[in-house]
Parts: C-alpha cells; structure tokens; sequence
C-alpha cells in the first residue's frame, strides 16, 4: 500500500506513514466490533449450555446488548480511589487495552494479508504479552486496595507460569517451520500431512502440543477454568474491583480481544491459518479469510464450551499443572521434536 | 543523520546515570540492583550499536551473554535480598556488614 | 528522517525513563521506570537492525526479570524513607562523580570521531542475505556453542541457587498428593454395609 501513496506523490514517509495507520485502523475497528460481537456470542452460548435465553431484549436477538453495555459504561463517571495512585490506576487498563492490540499487528489473515510481516513475528507475539502482565499488576498495586492486589499477584504469577510452557510450544512449532515467520509457519503447514492434509495439529507428533497450547491459551487470558484473578467469591471482581466507566471497559475489552488472539494464533500455529484443512483445490474457491476467521470462531467456541462447563481450578492446582505437568511435557516435547528433525530432515 | 556516535552518546548518559543511581541510593539494595541493570542495559546498547556499526554480529551475540548473566544476577540478587529481609527486617545496605559466619 | 524522529524519540525517553529509575522517591515507580528505559532501548536496537537482541531484550527483562522486581518490591515491607536517608548528602560527590565519567566517556567518543584505532579485521560479518536471527542462530551453535552452554549453565546456576536461597519448608501446610488420589481405587474408599433396621452403622 505504501508504494500506491507513493505513486500519488507523497514523499516515502508520508507514503509509509499514511498506509500505516490505515493499516491499522483496518485492524483495530474491524477488531472493536469483532470484540463486540464475541461477547455477545460468549454470553449467548454459555446461557443456550445452562438451558437459559441470555440476552435477547436490546435489538433483534439481542445482537445490540454489548453496544449497550458500551454505551452505558461510557456514560458513567470514572471513580479514582482516593487511596489509589492516580497516574497509575489509569494507566494500567489503557496498557492492557494496548498490548491486547499491538500483538494483531503480525497476524496474517489472508496470503499476504498483515500489517507487519516481520521475520520475527511469533518472538514479537511472546514479547507483547510478556508486557500484558503490567496492565494487571498496576492495576493492583495502584488500587490500593486487598482484594485487587491479591488478585494481581495471582494474576502475575499465573500468566508467567504459563508463559514458559506457551513458549516451549511455540518453540517446537518453529523448530518444525524453521521460520519465526507467522505466514512462513502458516505456509509450512500446507499439505503436510499425507501431502494433502493442513495443519501441524495432524501430526502426531504436534497434536499434543496443540492442546497443551490451547489449555495454556486459556490460562494465559485468565478464562473461566483458570479465572482465579477474578473469581468473584474469593476475591470479589479481583484487579478490577476498583476499576469502573470507560477503565472497566478498557479492561473488558483487552481481555476479550486477548481471548480472539489467542483463538486466531490456535489457528494460525496448529490449524493452518487461512488453509483450507484440507489440500483441495476447489477448496481454495472459499477466499483464505473466511477459512481463518472459521477457525478462530471455532476454537472461540470451544474456549465458551469449556467456560460454560468445566469448574474453576484451585491456585495450587493451577500452579501444578503449569509447573509440573505443562513445563516437563513441552520441554519433553521441545527435545522429541528436534530429535525427529534431526532424523528425518536434516540427517544424524 | 543518526551514526554511531549518538548511540554512544545515549548510552553514555545510560552508564553514568546507572553509576549515579548507585551513588544516590546507596541504602537501598533493590535501587542499587536496578542501578546495575541500567549499566548493564547500556553496556548491551554499546555492543548492538557497535555490531551494527562495524558489521559484525559477535556485538550481538555478546549482548545475549551480557542479558544471561543479568537476567541470572538479577536472579540470585533479589533472592539474597529475600532471605535477608526474612532474618533481618530490613534491606538497608549498611546492615549486611553484619552478615558474618 | 522517519528514523531520525524514531531514534530521537527512543533515546530521549530511555534517557528520561533512566534518570527517573534513580530519582523515583517510591520503588515500585523506579521498577516501571526501569521497564520503560528497556522497552526504550528495545526500539534504539530494533533501529539499528538488532531485532532478535531487541525482542529477547523486551522478553527476558520485561516480562520476567521487572516482574520479579516488582513482585519482590511489593511483596517486602520495607520504610522506604528510611532508606532514601542519606540521598541529599551523597548527591554533591555523586555529582561531581558523574561529571567526571560523563566529560571522560565524552572525551573518549570525541577522540574516537577523529579517527579510530585500528582494530583488526572483523570475526564474524554480518551476512546481508539472510534475517539477523537466523545469522544469530548460525553463529550461536556453531561459533559460540560453547559459550552458549556456558550462558545456559549460568541460568541453570541462577535457577537452582535462586530456589535453594528461598525455599523454606512450612510445617501445617496440607499439600494435595495428586498420585494418591488417583491411585486410590473404590475397594479402598466405599464400603458396602447392610444394617438392621434400628441399627447403627459403625464407621
């Protein structure tokens, strides 16, 4: 797009700086409304699991209740803690908001079809939510309050934990692409199994670190199995106890927009991306967005299906799983991949 | 035009302030353990900038080492400072000539 | 001249951001300092075509080593004022200190300007083809392996040391043995009674 500018007449700068942030505001609207519409569809699914309508009054449906939640968060004042540290109580839900934003930058949802198509774009992932932490920690010391600060070290802990694994995942899926590359590793996938099948998620070797991946996807955003930071009989609405109007919102919307990420990379690393599953042409007919956005919908679902059904885990279970059962399994897994590389492609 | 002179420069200013923040803070273990960061964070920008400069990736490569044994110092670090502050109750840097035998 | 404003804008807020990690009068303020002048510098490198350092840099300091920080300096009750004691009195010679290593480092740079010393010939070329973590990686397992083994038996030293220092044992705590729990089968935990009626169960 920079060299269409750039053909009108703009000098390179302005060239790459107007196609920039039109790139980005393709993304981030688009992503807005996207997020509107998924906590719709969280609501609506979680309530037709527990045999119950969930919302259906505000529009046809209710497709407009998140509008109006929107509408009515924004319309109330913002309450500042008279203990709290100002400058940082508000700053927290603005960094939330922004990593859960940033990270989209390298997605690619189409051949070609990225903001950024850096050659690092999965270490750029891990670095952008290694940042996310912050907007929780902040939120619960500058709070000054019990329950939110619990809650932020729960929250910390939890998300650092499962970091590692997620990053051990990550690993072996790049050793299998031999690319940091996010449409690199999406194309690495095409036909690979038996020649026609999509997806490392096929592979017997990688499926396991599908699910690790998946589950540890879940612990990262803090939903509901995993939601200790927030769950409400212990600690009330925990970092954001405090946190009302538009900061609320913020937050609401940064988790949200978390969860769709983490769906979008299940997609993109294990599923094959914008690929049909399978390697048929007339299944390339269907334009490679609508197969990304199905996927990413449907692990969505999955992600509502698991917090309609399965109960919330206890803190030190949590811990273990991700200390003691994720982190030896993908490390495992990490030494078992490459091992196989070494065998089959790259020769002892 | 940005040469290698203005990274330099910046990390210079970086060095020194770490070195200040020593001076300044010099009761509190954890400002002096971040003072030691920023050294070393500026140590790191000098060797990438280098390594950009004269084309040659060992500067990089060093910047990784450098990040290791920071990342493991700020490790061991604040776990001394942990197990201090357990038995002591306090952090405070002229206590710690105390800790003998 | 967008990379003359990029790098203008990074090195004024690493500057800034590390002058306030020092003077910050509340801790948990100097960690979030601390995080932006990495974050900061993380941009300075990504400029100069360092992007795996940039990312690794961002990865290991921010998400992990300022999260230690933070948690250490949040978790401790330390009288924070207390230890800032003795700031005004050291502030005259840490002064004239940093005057002196700034007009020396400053010095050194100027000279260097003028025409530097010959160095020798370079080891390891950056090769213009290939991405910079790729050219990395080559050089880190192949040149540098054992260097590289080396960094990795620090971090395992780090790790083991780390835990060793602040692991204590606490009586009274009922920690949950997942093994026994699975292990443990129906025969072991039901049994199947027939009382009279009128008659109690002995358990």
């Amino acid at each position: 797009m920079t060299a269409l500018f750039e053909s009108w007449g703009l000098p390179y700068d302005w060239a790459w700086f107007v196609s920039t942030m039109i790139g980005i505001l393709v993304i981030a609207l688009p992503l807005m409304l996207a997020v509107a519409m998924i906590i719709y569809a969280d609501r609506k699914i979680w309530a037709a699991m527990a045999l119950r309508r969930g919302p259906n009054v505000v529009g046809p449906w209710g497709l407009l209740q998140s509008f109006a939640d929107g509408a009515k968060v924004f319309l109330q004042e913002t309450i500042i803690p008279a203990a709290a540290n100002k400058g940082l109580f508000l700053i927290a839900p603005i960094i939330t908001f922004t990593v859960a934003l940033i990270v989209w930058a390298v997605i690619p949802f189409a051949p070609g079809v990225v903001l950024a198509d850096i050659n690092i774009g999965l270490l750029y992932v891990l670095a952008a939510s290694s940042i996310g932490v912050y907007g929780v920690i902040i939120a619960g010391w500058a709070s000054n309050s019990k329950y939110p600060f619990y809650s932020a070290l729960r929250a910390a802990a939890q998300m650092v934990s499962y970091e590692v694994s997620i990053g051990f995942v990550l690993i072996s899926v790049v050793l299998w692409t031999g690319s940091f590359n996010m449409s690199a590793i999406v194309e690495g996938q095409r036909a690979h199994i038996f020649g026609f099948i999509n997806g490392y998620g096929f592979n017997p070797l990688l499926f396991p670190m599908a699910v690790v991946f998946l589950i540890s996807a879940m612990a990262e955003t803090a939903r509901t199995p995993f939601d200790l930071t927030e769950a409400e009989s212990e600690l009330v609405a925990g970092y954001q106890t405090e946190y009302s109007s538009m900061s609320f919102a913020l937050y609401w919307l940064g988790e949200y927009a978390n969860v769709i990420l983490m769906c979008g990379l299940n997609a993109i690393l294990f599923w094959g991306g914008w690929l049909p599953p399978v390697d048929w042409a007339p299944l390339y007919m269907v334009p490679g967005i609508i197969w990304f956005f199905a996927k990413l919908l449907f692990f969505f679902f999955v992600f509502s299906w698991v917090k309609a059904t399965v109960p919330r885990y206890r803190y030190d279970q949590l811990m273990r799983l991700g200390w003691k059962v994720f982190l030896p399994l993908s490390l495992f897994w990490v030494f078992l991949v490459s091992g196989w590389l070494m065998l089959t492609r790259y020769g002892v | 035009m940005i040469g290698l002179q203005h990274y330099l420069v910046v990390s210079a200013i970086l060095f020194v302030m770490g070195v200040f923040g020593i001076f300044l803070n010099r009761k509190n273990v954890i400002i002096i353990l971040m003072a030691i960061e920023l050294i070393l964070l500026s140590v790191n920008i000098n060797l990438v900038a280098f390594s950009a400069y004269l084309g040659d990736l060992v500067g990089q490569v060093f910047a990784m080492f450098v990040l290791t044994v920071a990342a493991g110092e700020a490790a061991i670090g604040l776990a001394i400072l942990v197990i201090y502050f357990r038995g002591r109750g306090t952090i405070a840097v002229d206590d710690i000539n105390r800790m003998k035998g | 001249m967008i990379q003359t404003i990029a790098f203008y804008l990074f090195a004024a807020l690493v500057v800034a951001s590390g002058t306030l990690t020092i003077l910050a009068r509340n801790p948990v303020h100097s960690v979030l300092w601390l995080i932006l002048a990495f974050f900061n510098a993380a941009g300075l490198m990504i400029l100069v075509g360092a992007e795996f350092i940039a990312m690794l840099l961002v990865i290991v300091y921010v998400g992990a080593v300022a999260v230690l920080f933070l948690f250490v300096v949040m978790m401790l009750d330390i009288d924070f004022a207390e230890l800032r004691a003795g700031f005004a009195q050291y502030l005259p010679f840490g002064i004239l200190l940093v005057l002196v290593l700034a007009a020396e480092m400053i010095f050194a740079i100027g000279a260097w300007k003028a025409g530097g010393i010959d160095m020798g010939s370079r080891i390891a070329p950056t090769p213009s083809e290939v991405p910079n973590i790729e050219a990395i990686g080559t050089l880190i397992y192949t040149r540098y392996l054992y260097i590289f083994e080396g960094a990795g038996l620090i971090l395992l030293v780090a790790l083991v040391g780390a835990i060793v220092l602040t692991h204590r044992t606490r009586g009274g705590v009922k920690a949950q043995n997942v093994t026994a729990q699975n292990m443990r089968r129906p025969e072991d935990a039901i049994r199947n009674v027939k009382p009279a009626v009128g008659q109690g169960v002995e358990l």
